[in-house]
C-alpha cells in the first residue's frame, strides 16, 4: 500500500513512494544514499540515527516514513555551506571530538538542534540534549569541548 | 537492524474517522502517536498489527490550551513541549518536572502524552505527575466521550480501562491550589536516558500557617502493576501538623504500602527502601516550596 | 632534535571525513546485487541438534540461499580451532548460529528466519565455571585434544579446562613464613559487551570460479582474519581479500570472525552475488563476544613496613564457549595480577574455563584489566591492615628502572611512579576531605595498572612517494577510532621530511598493503610506527640520493624538510616535486620504500629461561585516582572526578593520546558502575542499550589526563602504547574511593547501589 511522499531533505525536494513500514532512516540510507546517518539499534535507544525534523532532534529510525510528508529533513550531509563548514564540524575537528566517528553525525546534529534553539546553552544544557547520543568511545569530554567552541564561532556575526 | 513488518495503515483527519477505522478494523488494530514505545515492540518482536491508525494527522490535538479552571492538553502534545511549555512551566510545574526526565530529548520530540498514558507503563514518569496534579483523561469512543482520573485510568500493567475503538483525545489539569507545590523525583541507573526505577510525585497544598496540609497526594512510579497513589502516606500527612517526624511516617507509610517486584532492573527491597528515601525527599522539598508559594511565584 | 610533527597536537586526517558523514563504515556498503543476510540462533546453552527443517524457510519470498552447518562444516579459531561457522551437531551457548539466510531484503531474511524448524534436545549446562571444573560437570568439548591448536597452551583434555598455566618465582611458603602478616582475600570482575557503536558488520563475495573470496570488515585484523578464514576453507592466503572500511569501534571484539563468518558462508551459496550481513543491536550484545568474567583467590604476606614477601595467585577464567583468543587471556594477559610492585615470591595457577555461555574473547585490557582489578583492590586491603596510606604502600614497592618482571624480565624506562606522583598531586592526595553533603559522602582511591604488549608481533609496511611530491602510506592497520593513520602519518611525515598534508593512509586491503598482526594490544604506534619510520628513512635516504645526483652534490649535505631540499645552511635548493619532476621525467615512476619492525631478538626481552613468552618489547604503566560521591541513602555512586595519569613512552600526538585515556576511563566507570549481564538459563535477557546501560554524556565525571615520557630506547621517536591501560585501573580506584568514603569494601564488580547499601547495613549490623 505505498504512498507518494513529498518533502525536503538538506534543502533539496524530494518524493518518493514508501511503503507505510518503512522507516525516516532506512529512506535517508537506502533510498537517497545518504549513509552520513548510522542506525546503531533501530530502537531508540542509541541516538546514532538523530537528524533534525523541522530543526527537532528526533530518531530516524523511529519516524515512518510517511509522517515526512511536507516536512523539511537535515541530516550531516546538510551542513557543508557554500562557506564550507558548519562552525559544529570546524569545532569537532578542531577539538578532536571523535574517535571512531560513528555517533559524530548523531552528536553534531544534536549539538545543532540545541544551538540553533538555545545559542547560549551553558555545559549542563549541552550534555542534556546530547544525553541521548551514545558515544562508546568515550569523547565526551572533547564533545562538550567542542560544542562550546562552536557556540562562541556561532555567537559572532558572520 | 530489524525491520517493521508491513502493516494495513490508515491516517484519518478526525478523530471520529480513526474511532470508526479502530472500531472496524477489531482487533489487531493499534492507535498510532509518537511510536517510540508501539514500534520499539514491534520491532523488538512483538506480532504485528493487523492496522495501524495514525493519529498524527488528525489536527487539533497537540493543542495545551490554559482553560478555565485548568489547562487542557492534546493527547499528541509531545512530552518535550509539555517539558517547556511555559504555562506548564510555572503552574504544573511537577509535569514539566517528570516529562523532562523521559527518555531523552529526541524521543521527548517523538513522544506524546496520550501514548504515555495509554501505554500504561508502571514505570511512566508523566503518570504519578498527573495523578499528583489530579488530572483527567478524556477518551472519545464508538459509545462517545469518557472522562477518567488518571489514577483510575490503568487497569494493570500495560492495560488501561478504554474499550476497543477508544482513543485518548485529551487531558484536563485542573488549576492546583493557591498554596500548593508538587515535586517529582526519581531514581535511575545512570545519569542520562533512564527510566524509573523507582519514581514519587509529592503534591502539598498548606494551610495558611503552613502548618499543616489541606490537600496531599503521593504517587509512586514503577514500584507496582500500575501508577499508584499511597493513600496510607497522605493519611498521615493529613493528621496532624508536617513535623520532620510525621513526614518520615509518611514517607515509611509509601514504603509500606508499594508493591515493587523484583525484576532485571532491581530487587523489591531495593525499590521499598528507595520509596521511602524518595518520599521523604519530594516530601521535604514540596513541602519546602509550598511554604515559599505562599510569598513568590516559582518559576 | 626540534620536532615538527611528533608531540603535535595536528588534526586527525579522518577528522573531515568524520565530521562531514562521509567516512564509510562497513554498514554503509551497498554493492549491485547486494543480498541481506539473517541469522537463527540457538535460544538453549547446550543441546544436541537433532533436526533442521529449512524447507519452507527456502521457498519464503526474495530467499536466495539458506545454509546450515552441514553446508559449510569447518571450524575456526585464533588458537584452538573449536568453533564451527554453523553449529551443526552441537549448541554450546545460546545465540549460537544455526541457520544462516541470505534474501532480497533484511524483512525478507528475517521473515524466512521464522519459517525454520530446528529441533533440539537439551542437555544439562554449566555456567559457572567453578562448577564447570567439577569432575561430573557437562563437558563442553569432550574431544578438545583433537582441535588443531597452538600446542604452546596448555590443555587438559576430558575437562572443561581449556588452557591451564602455572608459574612460579621463588618459594611462597617460605615467604609467608617470613610475613608479619598474609593477607587472603576473593575478587571477582564480571562480563562485560564491547559494545561498539557500529554493531558487527561485513559485506563478502564469492568468485567460484576461482575460489576467492572478497569480504569487507571493521576488522581490526584483517590479515589474521584472512588467513584464519582461509585456513577454515581450505584455500590459500591470496585467496582471500579483506578489505577495511573505517571502524565504528571495536576495542578488541573486532579481533574475531564473527559477521566475516556469517557473511562468507552465505556468499558461497549466492551464485556471485555480494551479501551484507549487519547484527542486530541485540545480536550485538548477546551473541558476540564478551569480557571473560574471572575469579581471583589472592594470598599475599606483608612485612609490618609494607615490603612484600610472597603473593599467591589462584584464577579461574571463564571462557565461555568457544576459545577465541581466550588461552592467551589466561596464559600471559592475566599474569600481571601481581601489580609493578617487587615481590620475591611467587606462585600461580590460571585456568580457563569452558562454560555454556557467549564466549569471551579480547577485551580492551586482555586480561590486565581483570588483573588489575583484583591486585588493586587487594593493594588496598593490605594497606588498610597494615595501617599504611594506599599512596605510600605502593611508591614503596611501585617497579623502577633495574626492576625485573615476574619472569627475570629486566625493566627500562618504567615511569611508573612519576605516574603514581603526579597524579596524587593533581587530585590532592592526603588533604582533608571535605564534611559529608547531606546523605553524600567523599572519597579518594587509587588504582594503578602495568600493562605488557604482545610479544612478539610484526607490521609491515610500504611507503610510495607519487611524482607530485605526495606520498602514500600503505600499512595495513586499520582505522578502528584510535587515530591510527594520523599518528603513523605523523612519523611518517617527520621521518622522510615532508609536510603532514601531503601524507595519505588508504584503508588497509589485504591485496595491496603488507602484513600486520593487529590493531590491538597497545601496539600500533609502536610497532607500525617503527616500520614506517623504517620505510620513511629509505625513501628519504632516496630522495636525497636523486638530489644529490640532480644538483651534483653530495647526500651528507644536503637535507629535506617540509618537502623541500636545503643545503647546508638551510637554504631552499629545490622543492620535491620539482626534484622528482626532473629525476622521474616523462617516463614518470615512484619512489619505494619498505618498512617492517618486529621485536623479535631484541635484547631488551631478555628473560629468565622458558619465559620468554611473557616479556614485553615496552611496559605500560598508569595510575588513576577517583574521586568519588557516594549517596548512603540511595547507594547511588558519581564519579566526581578520575585523574589519570600515564606512562605513554613519548607523546606523538598529545590529543590522540588524551582522546584514549579519556575514552577508555569512561569505559571503566561504566563497565564498573552500570554495565552488567543478566541472565536466563545461559541466555542474556537484557540486549538493547536500554537494559544494558552504558555511560552517558551526562555521566562524565571531570577528567583529568596527564602523560609521562619515559622516552623508549626503541619506540618510534620513544613512544610506547595507550589503547588499552586507561581501561583498567579505574574500576579499583573506584572501589578504592568507595572505601575511602564509607568503609566498605566491595570486592565483586559491578558495583550496583544495592550492593553498597548492603556493605552498609552489613557493615552497621558487624559494629
Amino acid at each position: 500500500m505505498s504512498t507518494s511522499i513529498d518533502f525536503v531533505v538538506n534543502g533539496e525536494r524530494q518524493q518518493l513512494q514508501v511503503e507505510p513500514h518503512e522507516t525516516l532512516v532506512e529512506v535517508l540510507r537506502e533510498r537517497l544514499n545518504l549513509t552520513g546517518t548510522k542506525e546503531g539499534c533501530g530502537v531508540g535507544d542509541c541516538g546514532t540515527c538523530i537528524v533534525l525534523l523541522d530543526g527537532q532532534v528526533v530518531n530516524s529510525c523511529l519516524v515512518l516514513a510517511v509522517d515526512i510528508n511536507g516536512r523539511e529533513v537535515t541530516t550531516i550531509e546538510g551542513l557543508v555551506g557554500a562557506d564550507g563548514l558548519h562552525p559544529l564540524q570546524e569545532s569537532f575537528l578542531n577539538k578532536g571530538a571523535f574517535q571512531c566517528g560513528f555517533c559524530t553525525p548523531a552528536m553534531i546534529m544534536s549539538a545543532k538542534g540545541l544551538l540553533d534553539e538555545d545559542p547560549a546553552a551553558d555545559e549542563e544544557e549541552i550534555k542534556r540534549a546530547l544525553s541521548g547520543v551514545l558515544c562508546r568511545c568515550g569523547s565526551y569530554k572533547k564533545i562538550v569541548e567542542a560544542v562550546k567552541m562552536a557556540r562562541e564561532m556561532m555567537r559572532i556575526p558572520q | 537492524m530489524r525491520r517493521l513488518k508491513p502493516f494495513s495503515y490508515f491516517s484519518p483527519r478526525s478523530v471520529a474517522e480513526a474511532v470508526q477505522i479502530l472500531e472496524r478494523e477489531g482487533p489487531g488494530a493499534l492507535p498510532l502517536a509518537g511510536g517510540t514505545d508501539l514500534l520499539v515492540r514491534q520491532k523488538r518482536g512483538d506480532p504485528p498489527p493487523k492496522a495501524l491508525i495514525n493519529l498524527k494527522q488528525i489536527s487539533g490535538l497537540a493543542e495545551i490550551e490554559k482553560q478555565p479552571g485548568g489547562v487542557r492538553i492534546g493527547a499528541l502534545t509531545s512530552i518535550s513541549a509539555l517539558e517547556h511549555s511555559a504555562l506548564i512551566r510555572n503552574d504544573y510545574h511537577v509535569l514539566a518536572q517528570a516529562a523532562g526526565l523521559l527518555g531523552s530529548p529526541s524521543i521527548r520530540n517523538l513522544g506524546t502524552i496520550g501514548g504515555n498514558i495509554g501505554r500504561a507503563s508502571p514505570a511512566s514518569d508523566v503518570a504519578p505527575a498527573l495523578i499528583a496534579l489530579k488530572a483527567r483523561v478524556i477518551a472519545q469512543g464508538p459509545q462517545g466521550i469518557k472522562e477518567f482520573e488518571v489514577e483510575r485510568f490503568f487497569r494493570g500493567p500495560g492495560t488501561t480501562f478504554l474499550l476497543p475503538g477508544e482513543v485518548i483525545t485529551h487531558f484536563f489539569v485542573p488549576e492546583p491550589a493557591a498554596r500548593m507545590a508538587a515535586v517529582y523525583e526519581r531514581l535511575g541507573r545512570r545519569a542520562g536516558m533512564d527510566c524509573a526505577l523507582v519514581g514519587v510525585a509529592a503534591a502539598l497544598a498548606l494551610v495558611p500557617g503552613d502548618s499543616e496540609a489541606t490537600e496531599v497526594r503521593v504517587a509512586l512510579a514503577a514500584v507496582g502493576p500500575v501508577p499508584m497513589r499511597s493513600k496510607k502516606a497522605e493519611e498521615v500527612l493529613l493528621s496532624g501538623s508536617l513535623t520532620a517526624e510525621r513526614l518520615k511516617e509518611a514517607a515509611r507509610a509509601a514504603a509500606e504500602e508499594c508493591m515493587p517486584i523484583s525484576d532485571m532492573r532491581a530487587s523489591a527491597g531495593y525499590r521499598k527502601d528507595m520509596v521511602r528515601v524518595l518520599a521523604l525527599r519530594t516530601l521535604e522539598a514540596a513541602l519546602s516550596l509550598a511554604r515559599r508559594n505562599g510569598h513568590e511565584h516559582v518559576d | 632534535m626540534s620536532l615538527h610533527y611528533i608531540g603535535k597536537p595536528v588534526l586527525r586526517i579522518d577528522g573531515l571525513d568524520k565530521v562531514t558523514g562521509r567516512a564509510a563504515y562497513t554498514v554503509d556498503i551497498n554493492l549491485p546485487g547486494l543480498l541481506h543476510g539473517a541469522v537463527l540462533r540457538s535460544p538453549m546453552a547446550h543441546a544436541r541438534i537433532r533436526d533442521i527443517d529449512v524447507s519452507q524457510a527456502t521457498h519464503m519470498p526474495g530467499v536466495r540461499a539458506v545454509i546450515t552447518g552441514h553446508d559449510v562444516p569447518y571450524t575456526f579459531g585464533g588458537i584452538i580451532k573449536d568453533q564451527p561457522f554453523l553449529a551443526a551437531e552441537r549448541i554450546r551457548y545460546a545465540g549460537e548460529p544455526v541457520v544462516a539466510i541470505a534474501a532480497e531484503t533484511e524483512l525478507q531474511a528475517q521473515n524466512a528466519l521464522c519459517c525454520v524448524r530446528v529441533t533440539y534436545e537439551e542437555l544439562p549446562a554449566v555456567f559457572d565455571p567453578r562448577e564447570a571444573l567439577a569432575a561430573n560437570a557437562p563437558l563442553l568439548h569432550p574431544k578438545l585434544e583433537n582441535y588443531v591448536r597452538n600446542k604452546t597452551y596448555e590443555i587438559i583434555p576430558g575437562t572443561n579446562v581449556c588452557t591451564v598455566r602455572t608459574y612460579s618465582f621463588g618459594d611462597v611458603e617460605r615467604g609467608f613464613a617470613e610475613a608479619d602478616e598474609i593477607i587472603e582475600d576473593e575478587y571477582y570482575i564480571h562480563a562485560v559487551a564491547h559494545t561498539p557503536m557500529e554493531t558487527h558488520a561485513a559485506v563478502a563475495q564469492y568468485f567460484a570460479a576461482k575460489s576467492e573470496f572478497t569480504v569487507w570488515s571493521s576488522t581490526d585484523r584483517p590479515y589474521r582474519m584472512a588467513k584464519e578464514m582461509a585456513d577454515a576453507f581450505g584455500v590459500s592466503t591470496n585467496q582471500v581479500r579483506f578489505i577495511s572500511m573505517y571502524g565504528g569501534g571495536g576495542f578488541g571484539g573486532k579481533g574475531s570472525l564473527v559477521a566475516e563468518a556469517i557473511a562468507a558462508c552465505l556468499a558461497r551459496f549466492t551464485k556471485g552475488r555480494p551479501v551484507r550481513v549487519v547484527y542486530s543491536r541485540e545480536e550485538e550484545i548477546t551473541a558476540t563476544q564478551t569480557r571473560h568474567a574471572t575469579f581471583f583467590k589472592l594470598k599475599t604476606g606483608v612485612q609490618r613496613d609494607g615490603t612484600f614477601t610472597a603473593w599467591k595467585a589462584d584464577i579461574v577464567v571463564d571462557n565461555g564457549a568457544y576459545a577465541s583468543w581466550g588461552p592467551d587471556v589466561a596464559a600471559r594477559g592475566i599474569l600481571t595480577v601481581f601489580g609493578p610492585y617487587r615481590i620475591p615470591n611467587l606462585e600461580l595457577l590460571s585456568r580457563l574455563v569452558y562454560t555454556n555461555k557467549q564466549i569471551a574473547g579480547a577485551y580492551r585490557g586482555f586480561g590486565s584489566t581483570q588483573a588489575t582489578w583484583a591486585c588493586e583492590a587487594h593493594m588496598d586491603v593490605i594497606a588498610a591492615k597494615l595501617g599504611i596510606d594506599p599512596f605510600e604502600l605502593r611508591m614503596k614497592n611501585a617497579y623502577v628502572d633495574g626492576d625485573c618482571y615476574i619472569n627475570g624480565q629486566m625493566m627500562s624506562r618504567v615511569g611508573l611512579k612519576q605516574t603514581l606522583t603526579s597524579a596524587a598531586q593533581k587530585i590532592g592526595w592526603g588533604q582533608p576531605k571535605p564534611a559529608p553533603n547531606g546523605s553524600k559522602v567523599r572519597g579518594k582511591g587509587i588504582g594503578v595498572t602495568i600493562k605488557p604488549t604482545k610479544t612478539p608481533t610484526a607490521s609491515y609496511c610500504f611507503i610510495r612517494v607519487n611524482l607530485d611530491g605526495t606520498v602514500s602510506l600503505l600499512s595495513g592497520a586499520p582505522e578502528i577510532g584510535a587515530g591510527e593513520k594520523t599518528v603513523l602519518a605523523q612519523i611518517a611525515a617527520e621521518t622522510i621530511g615532508v609536510p603532514l598534508s601531503v601524507i595519505s593512509v588508504p584503508n588497509p586491503d589485504t591485496h595491496y598493503t603488507p602484513y600486520d598482526t593487529a590493531v590491538a594490544s597497545s601496539r600500533t604506534t609502536y610497532h607500525m610506527g617503527n616500520a614506517v619510520r623504517m620505510a620513511g628513512l629509505e625513501v628519504r635516504q632516496k630522495i636525497l640520493y636523486l638530489a644529490a645526483k640532480a644538483l651534483k652534490t653530495d647526500a651528507e649535505k644536503l637535507n629535506l624538510l617540509e618537502g623541500k631540499i636545503l643545503d647546508a645552511s638551510g637554504s631552499e635548493l629545490i622543492t620535491l616535486q620539482a626534484l622528482l619532476a626532473k629525476a622521474l621525467g616523462p617516463m614518470g615512476g615512484s619512489i619505494l620504500g619498505e618498512g617492517y619492525y618486529s621485536a623479535e631478538g631484541s635484547p631488551l626481552l631478555a628473560s629468565l629461561p622458558g619465559l620468554e613468552g611473557l616479556s614485553s618489547i615496552f611496559w605500560m604503566f598508569a595510575t588513576h585516582i577517583a574521586e568519588v560521591e557516594v549517596d548512603v541513602e540511595t547507594g547511588v555512586v558519581k564519579v566526581v572526578k578520575v585523574v589519570a595519569s600515564h606512562d605513554v613512552g613519548r607523546v606523538i600526538n598529545p590529543v590522540s593520546c588524551e582522546q584514549q585515556i579519556e575514552g577508555a576511563v569512561i569505559m571503566g566507570l561504566s563497565n564498573t558502575l552500570f554495565e552488567e549481564f543478566k541472565m536466563e538459563k545461559g541466555r542474556i535477557v537484557n540486549g538493547s542499550l536500554a537494559d544494558y546501560k552504558i555511560a552517558t554524556i551526562m555521566d562524565l565525571p571531570e577528567i583529568d589526563s596527564m602523560m609521562v615520557e619515559s622516552i623508549h630506547e626503541e619506540g618510534p621517536y620513544g613512544a610506547k602504547g595507550v589503547g588499552e591501560p586507561a581501561a583498567a585501573p579505574t574500576a579499583p580506584a573506584i572501589a578504592n574511593a568507595i572505601y575511602d568514603a564509607i568503609g566498605v569494601r566491595l570486592n565483586e564488580l559491578p558495583i550496583t547501589p544495592e550492593k553498597i547499601l548492603a556493605a552498609l547495613r552489613a557493615k552497621q549490623s558487624n559494629g
